[in-house]
């Protein structure tokens, strides 16, 4: 059983940036159950298991499944235990509603030989919002996509915070994470990508790139690469910075008022981070919500 | 049509353009010629309302409206259009969302409704077809991987689309080379018109054997020091810009 004593605060290097305990104050924690049955997913998946809020999706060989994942607007930790087998593919999408709640997501994944698993979360946060994906590549020649992108808006906190184990050699690994902040908003990266001495000939890429639309936003990035193996080909590269006051210029040197011009390049750096090839309705839906976001908060 | 009075503009605290005065009238097309650091670029920014360059005295009017009292984009809806020398790149951009963009908010400010969908598209590859821009290129994040030709011919086509009323070119000729040189001249000689006019600001005379000015303005120390016919660009190309810095 996890108590609220037992909450994470920053001194857990996995929260560093997300105090949990303290956004807890005031929050009934929900214990159905003890958590019998050893879970996967951090904290949150011992939670979403105390709970009884843990579903289990098992992918047969070469099975392909598109889903959407929406996580409650209220205090209720949910994790996602999942198996690709070989030679199937999960696309997952998540979609966090801004909410004043402290909004919990885990999901943990396995991916099989020649599996591929694709997500891509749109965090709009929350008192405190996390989505937390952990991904172990355990067969060989994986295709692994992690792309997401957060929209802090005043007094929200959003938090994406993934960890990528390669057991297996072989996998290609591509992260793109944009995130913006506004005044008083909070997002949150954490990204860790394991290379173990197995996994030879990975591939992996990871990218963060944070922007900050006013003074008093804040953006924590934490991206940490270990490699064990001696054969693999590994970047990462962070940033965080401000909007392009050229590219602004130029859209209003040609008729775009400013604070369209704001709108569309937020838009245009943030729609970079949506993966090619989802189904058109939910890409739909994605742009949408930024475009309603950036109305609102941009 | 186009006229500045004693302009002048600092930047960072630096005095750039002290005391510029210059008049286009309608339906000419005049040039600006000037060596590195004359302050050429620093105008165009000024006229067209660039952040930071501050205009500490002098007046600028487009029709009899002063352009400084005016927001950047309102500028541009009352037909100023400049060429930048060096086009931004915007990922995740396209260029035809970006002119959708730029052509609309002009028609809103002006009273007009959207252009519908279908004639935009149109009127792009009518315009695009005469520039030789390939139509995929507008369909590709804006200015991003285009080469230096392809970036100024992209920068014609927005003229070409916006159709302002008085258009400056800021070193139209850099980066292009002979093909696109005479392309995107070519282009902009298409668009002279009676009720248009256009300063060309270049380096060299070689942009001005394809774009043919009525008046050529010499640039030196943020003022303008000479002005004459076409022939004044021809004696610059033969002697040089010194005289006119020692006079400056």
């Amino acid at each position: 059983m996890i108590q609220r004593a037992d909450l994470p605060t920053r001194r857990n290097e996995a929260w560093k940036y997300s105090d949990l305990r303290a956004a807890m104050d005031g929050v009934a924690l929900d214990a159905k159950r003890s958590a019998a049955t050893p879970t996967h997913g951090g904290v949150i998946g011992a939670l979403a298991a105390q709970a009884g809020n843990v579903e289990t999706l098992v992918l047969s060989p070469g099975q392909t499944i598109v889903r959407v994942d929406r996580p409650a607007k209220t205090f209720a930790p949910r994790l996602l235990d999942t198996h690709v087998a070989a030679g199937a593919t999960l696309v997952r999408v998540v979609v966090q509603e801004d909410s004043d709640a402290v909004s919990l997501d885990a999901a943990h994944v396995r991916v099989a030989a020649g599996g591929t698993f694709r997500q891509f979360v749109l965090a709009e946060g929350g008192k405190l919002a996390r989505v937390e994906t952990h991904v172990s590549v355990d067969g060989e020649a994986a295709e692994i996509e992690l792309n997401g992108a957060y929209l802090a808006s005043t007094g929200k906190h959003a938090d994406l915070t993934s960890v990528i184990m390669h057991n297996a050699p072989g996998a290609e690994t591509r992260q793109l994470i944009k995130g913006v902040a506004a005044k008083g908003g909070r997002g949150v990266f954490q990204g860790k990508i394991v290379v173990e001495r197995a996994a030879q000939q990975t591939d992996a890429r990871q990218y963060h790139h944070g922007m900050l639309l006013e003074a008093g936003g804040e953006i924590f990035a934490k991206p940490e690469l270990l490699i064990h193996a001696d054969d693999v080909q590994c970047a990462h590269g962070n940033t965080a910075g401000g909007l392009d006051e050229a590219a602004k210029f130029y859209l209003r040197s040609r008729g775009v008022p400013e604070k369209e011009a704001r709108a569309m390049l937020i838009e245009a750096f943030l729609v970079g981070a949506i993966p090619k090839g989802l189904p058109e309705a939910i890409d739909a839906e994605l742009r949408e919500r930024i475009g309603k976001w950036l109305e609102a908060h941009a | 049509m186009f006229e500045v009075r004693d302009l002048h503009v600092a930047v960072g605290g630096a005095e750039i353009i002290k005391g510029l005065t210059l008049s286009v009238p309608a339906g000419e097309t005049h040039a600006i010629m000037g060596p590195n650091g004359a302050g050429k670029s620093t105008l165009a920014y000024a006229l067209a309302g660039r952040d930071r360059y501050e205009v500490t005295a002098g007046s600028a009017t487009l029709d009899g409206t002063d352009l400084f009292a005016l927001e950047p984009e309102e500028r541009a809806a009352k037909g100023l259009f400049l060429s930048f020398q060096y086009p931004v790149e915007i990922p995740g951009l396209s260029a035809i969302a970006f002119l959708k963009a730029a052509l609309n908010a002009q028609r809103k400010a002006n009273g007009q409704e959207p252009t519908p969908a279908p004639q935009l598209l149109k009127l792009l590859r009518e315009k695009a077809a005469a520039l030789k821009i390939d139509e995929e290129m507008l369909k590709r994040p804006l200015n991003v991987g285009f080469s230096g030709g392809e970036k100024k011919r992209f920068e014609a086509l927005q003229m070409a689309v916006l159709q302002p009323r008085f258009a400056i070119l800021d070193e139209t000729d850099s980066g292009l080379d002979i093909d696109a040189l005479r392309i995107v001249a070519e282009n902009v000689n298409a668009l002279r018109a009676p009720d248009r006019a256009m300063l060309v600001i270049t380096h060299y005379q070689r942009l001005l054997d394809y774009i043919k000015p009525d008046r050529v303005h010499i640039l030196a120390r943020g003022a303008i020091v000479a002005s004459g016919g076409p022939e004044l660009a021809l004696e610059l190309e033969r002697d040089g810009y010194d005289k006119y810095l020692r006079a400056a």
